[in-house]
């Protein structure tokens, strides 16, 4: 059946050459003598993987077709860096003699039996520089993670770099901080005006993979009303800005990780009004016993606590109130 | 293997037609394909969309938070010089909205390259306030008094960002790329806050802007890899300074509530950093790293506050500057080998000094004495840290990792003046970890990992306070800790046409007591989540998640009588439970249409619950309150629905349409019995004041959220590629 279905394949094709003869051995001289396509020395691999084998994205299979790779970057032949197939995928010569019976030296995809290492050696040849630097101590680079895991290299359109499908990538894995920022409270994230990688660099070793040193320093890229110092610090607040809140969401405003007076709790057990329990006032009141846990909670008067740079000489100063 | 041959075959077949193809319809057909396979592709796409009702919780940061129609205008313009490698990009998002964004980028590939982007990013309050504040937006807001108060009216609160970024590279020589970054960004508005000297509504106005200065220079070798420069950065409020008034009332005596209150405002602050990090590979197997980088940040500016006079002058000994200065240096070095192709290693040390080297100074104190009671508070931090870790790789594709980090904090804090917690110098974490993972299998990935960790310190030091608790707690992020961490993970393709992922993460944190029963007890938080995507045919495609998140904390305090209530035992358990869930279906019901299917629907459920143990006579809550605290709950649920027509090759339209509904029962702003929560109206003492007749306060502000917040989108888009 599938040899009856080649010979008519075959047929068909002999018939419209036949008919346009003058084109047609043109073009058989080409086949004949294939030219690169995209790359330069491609012809290699375009000679099986031309436009006719090259599948556009379906529903199913969302991969960019091979020779979208031309719509890259990637695919930018006046730059004399560019790469050919083969320096990413190898020179792949079983692959060329059994006719696509074999793998290529170097696949990409999940299912390429290619060691990481050596799906990553192909793109660390050039990229090794900047943010990657620490790539090999980085937690992803300790996983094993290969490049191809995030990246999409044949799609002119990468969604790991788009800010607007950036964080669909990240939560392949990470789910628990796809449920953080379905929280009411959460940065802009799933609106596209922020993406992972402004607080993260993936390719980087400094702690929980930040872009910047510390947690403070990369929240103050953002919030630089917040680095102070300050006349009156709080001090968890030069310490870590995440002692106090989730930055990948959560359901009390301003990414708050408990409501007031329990977060305030965690450190401080005073006389008289901080030690109250949560309770809601029965009517407006002005008595701070009563204002710990209702509408901004201890930060109805405490309303500086990120730090005040207040002079006046009064001890309420000192405790974020002025 | 039958596979791959039925490929072969199937390649032989396409190849051979499009060669009978290129001779019959010529070369420049086959062109035309190839460059729409090859050349970069550009897109416009407009259209209209409307929202039947306003979304104040969903539409904080999306530009679309009113009820009305919308322009959707979104540009991706790729061109390339084929003969020069020059690329032109400009991408505009979101451009008829108020969160729009616009980048242009001339790249002239491998040598040198410049953008200009555009960003807003407004955050609206979600919150309906009703107030009678005057002055919202400048510097001096008023509340009424019995004097005179000010008719109540809806206000809307919100900032928005605005800002631009320009940034370069050229490469100098090979190897060595110098860029260049800087961005400037004005941040305008208003913002709930408090009035401090009491609990009154406020509103801040925010005027500031930001820059940031990146220069870089980077060598990338063979084995050596270098990236060195400076990042400076600014910080200016316009606005450094709010005055609060009380209508028709001057003077006062006595700072705690007075006449006028000053609420001071972040002041202008700069940061200076250099760095280098560099990557060096000594054999194909072995690379070292290391990152050196010094910071200088300061905050000088004269405080205004210094100026005032009357009860808000200050402290006679208070100096006008803060003469803030932080020096920051960070060292870190990196090794990894792998010397047999089933070993590798890897070792890591870090240290970080945070030194705040601001001159200790009085703040509050008696102008008599000159003696001063409250000071500056400077916070330094030393933190040195490493990390060794192993991996094996053991047969059918298993790897077994083991690895050790450990942490040592010296908190070096002037405890000067006034101190409200106990307080640790030093701290130090050691955390174990394992894991056995499975990875490069056709089918079947994972991994399970566990992680052991356990903190713990010096001394405390003593907290102010005459009752004993004061001193026995032990604040959450110095306290003794031991935590444990399980996660796993599964990726399994069982089928061609089905592929699942199973996530699970469990954490338990316990928090010896010690000699200190109040702080947290013990906490932990899990997630559990499935992912799968199912493929019926290449042309209906499902892709389904759902996930489950539970977070619990537990902590004992002491609440001292007040009120009526009795000393008592406070044991709170707070809980937080989520479940999400999402949906798609994809379907190509010909080859012009094809259309999605999806909803969204999220939970969350908030429990403070709270048992209080009587130590004395009294009553559990103090005369006018009521406890405990209801669960709280938010939902979120998303219907979408969106088909695009395929016009020609080069056209579509797209329509579609979202329900969307919001709903809470949070009680954070709402008394006891349901209703709003409003400001305090009524006696307030003000010692001093001259104003006759005054009495008190006039407020009354209330804030109140829209509990079931629901909208439909409707949309049509014009989308043109070329």
């Amino acid at each position: 059946m599938k040899r009856s279905g080649r010979f008519i394949t075959l047929l068909i094709g002999a018939i419209v050459i036949a008919c346009f003869s003058g084109r047609a051995l043109a073009a058989d001289d080409k086949a004949a003598k294939p030219a690169d396509l995209v790359l330069t020395g491609d012809a290699v691999c375009t000679s099986c993987h031309d436009a006719s084998d090259d599948a556009t994205p379906t529903l199913a299979n969302r991969h960019p077709s091979v020779m979208a790779i031309g719509k890259t970057r990637h695919g930018t032949r006046a730059d004399g860096r560019t790469p050919s197939c083969t320096s990413c995928h190898g020179e792949s010569d079983q692959h060329r003699k059994t006719r696509g019976n074999t793998k290529p030296d170097v696949l990409f995809s999940k299912q390429g039996a290619t060691p990481v290492e050596a799906r990553n050696a192909a793109c660390l040849s050039c990229h090794k520089e900047g943010n990657r630097i620490g790539w090999h101590t980085s937690t992803h680079g300790l996983q094993d993670l290969s490049c191809s895991s995030c990246h999409s290299v044949h799609a002119q359109r990468d969604k790991v770099r788009e800010k607007q499908t950036q964080a669909e990538v990240c939560f392949a894995c990470h789910k628990e901080q796809r449920n953080q920022i379905s929280k009411a409270s959460h940065h802009p994230v799933v609106e596209g005006k922020m993406t992972c990688s402004s607080c993260h660099n993936v390719h980087g070793d400094n702690p929980k993979m930040l872009v910047k040193a510390s947690t403070n320093e990369t929240c103050f890229t953002c919030h630089m009303e917040k680095r102070g110092p300050f006349v009156h610090n709080h001090q968890p607040v030069t310490e870590d800005c995440g002692i106090c809140h989730q930055p990948h969401g959560t359901t009390i405003p301003n990414l708050l990780k408990a409501r007031a007076p329990f977060l305030c709790q965690d450190c401080h057990s005073h006389d008289s009004h901080p030690g109250q329990a949560a309770a809601l006032p029965n009517a407006p009141s002005n008595s701070t016993s009563m204002l710990g846990t209702v509408a901004r909670g201890c930060l109805n008067c405490h309303t500086n606590i990120h730090g005040g740079n207040s002079t006046v000489n009064s001890a309420t100063a000192g405790r974020f109130r002025r | 293997m039958h596979r791959t041959h039925s490929l072969r075959a199937h390649t032989l077949r396409l190849s051979l037609l499009t060669t009978a193809l290129l001779g019959a319809f010529g070369g420049a057909r086959a062109d035309e394909a190839l460059d729409e396979l090859t050349k970069p592709a550009s897109n416009v796409s407009i259209g209209w969309g409307y929202w039947s009702n306003d979304r104040p919780q969903q539409g904080i940061y999306d530009g679309m938070r009113s009820k009305g129609s919308y322009l959707l205008l979104d540009a991706d313009v790729a061109r390339r010089n084929e003969e020069t490698g020059t690329w032109f990009t400009l991408r505009g998002t979101n451009l008829g909205l108020d969160n729009r964004e616009l980048r242009g980028d001339y790249l002239r590939q491998g040598r040198y390259g410049g953008f200009l982007e555009y960003s807003k990013l407004p955050r609206d309050n979600p919150f309906s306030i009703n107030t009678g504040l005057q002055g919202i937006g400048s510097t001096t807001v008023t509340t009424g008094t019995n004097l005179g108060s000010f008719p109540r009216s809806e206000v809307e609160l919100g900032t928005e960002r605005e800002g631009i970024r320009v940034g370069g590279f050229a490469t100098l020589s090979p190897g060595w790329t110098a860029k260049l970054e800087f961005k400037n960004e004005d941040k305008k508005g208003t913002r709930q806050i408090g009035w401090g000297s009491a609990a009154l509504f406020s509103v801040e106005p925010v005027d500031s802007n930001i820059q940031q200065l990146d220069a870089t220079l980077q060598y990338a070798g063979e084995k050596l890899q270098l990236s060195g420069g400076y990042s400076g950065s600014a910080y200016q409020n316009h606005n450094p300074m709010l005055f609060e008034q009380l209508n028709r009332v001057s003077g006062g005596t006595n700072a705690s509530f007075n006449a006028v209150t000053p609420i001071s405002q972040p002041l202008d602050n700069q940061a200076h950093q250099v760095f280098v990090d560099g990557g060096y590979g000594f054999t194909s197997s072995t690379r070292g790293t290391f990152k050196a980088a010094y910071t200088l940040a300061t905050q000088d500016q004269h405080i205004p506050s210094y100026d005032l006079g009357g009860a808000n002058a200050p402290f006679v000994n208070a100096p006008s500057h803060l003469g803030g200065k932080v020096e920051t240096t960070l060292l870190q070095t990196g090794l990894t080998s792998r010397p047999s192709s089933k070993l590798s290693l890897m070792a890591n040390l870090r240290y970080y000094d945070v030194n705040d080297k601001t001159p200790l100074a009085g703040y509050v104190g008696s102008n008599t004495t000159g003696v001063a009671t409250v000071y500056n508070t400077p916070q330094s931090y030393t933190t040195t840290s490493g990390k060794l870790e192993a991996t094996y790789r053991l047969p059918l594709g298993f790897n077994i990792t083991g690895g050790v980090d450990y942490s040592d904090q010296d908190r070096s804090v002037p405890l000067t003046g006034a101190v409200y917690v106990p307080y640790r110098e030093s701290l130090n974490e050691i955390t174990y970890r394992a894991q056995l993972r499975r990875a490069m299998a056709e089918n079947l990935n994972g991994s399970f990992t566990y992680f052991h960790s356990d903190r713990s310190g010096g001394a405390f030091s003593r907290a102010d306070g005459t009752a004993p608790y004061s001193n026995q707690i032990n604040p959450i992020h110095l306290a003794d800790r031991i935590r444990d961490k399980v996660r796993a993970q599964l990726d399994w393709d069982p089928l061609e046409m089905l592929s699942m992922q199973f996530r699970a993460d469990f954490s338990h944190d316990d928090y010896p007591q010690g000699d200190r029963p109040y702080g947290p007890r013990d906490g932990s938080a899990q997630t559990y989540a499935v992912d799968m995507s199912y493929t019926f045919t290449d042309d209906w495609v499902l892709s389904a998640w759902y996930a489950y998140d539970l977070s619990k904390a537990r902590s004992v305090g002491y609440r001292q009588a007040s009120g009526g209530s009795a000393d008592a035992l406070r044991d709170a358990n707070l809980q937080e439970k989520g479940d999400s869930l999402g949906a798609t279906m994809r379907v190509k019901f010909s080859s012009k249409i094809e259309s999605g299917f999806g909803v969204d629907w999220y939970s969350s459920t908030n429990s403070s619950s709270q048992d209080l143990t009587l130590l004395g006579t009294g009553s559990a809550y103090p005369t006018g309150t009521t406890g405990p605290l209801s669960d709280t709950r938010n939902k979120l649920l998303r219907l979408k629905f969106d088909t695009k027509y395929l016009i020609d090759k080069a056209s579509d339209l797209t329509f579609g349409v979202v329900f969307e509904q919001w709903q809470t029962d949070d009680w954070a702003w709402n008394l006891a019995d349901g209703s709003p929560f409003s400001y305090y109206s009524g006696t307030q003492a003000c010692t001093g004041c001259t104003g006759a007749g005054y009495t008190g306060v006039v407020d009354g502000t209330t804030v109140t959220a829209k509990t079931k917040q629901a909208s439909t989108f409707v949309g049509l888009r014009y989308n043109y590629k070329f």
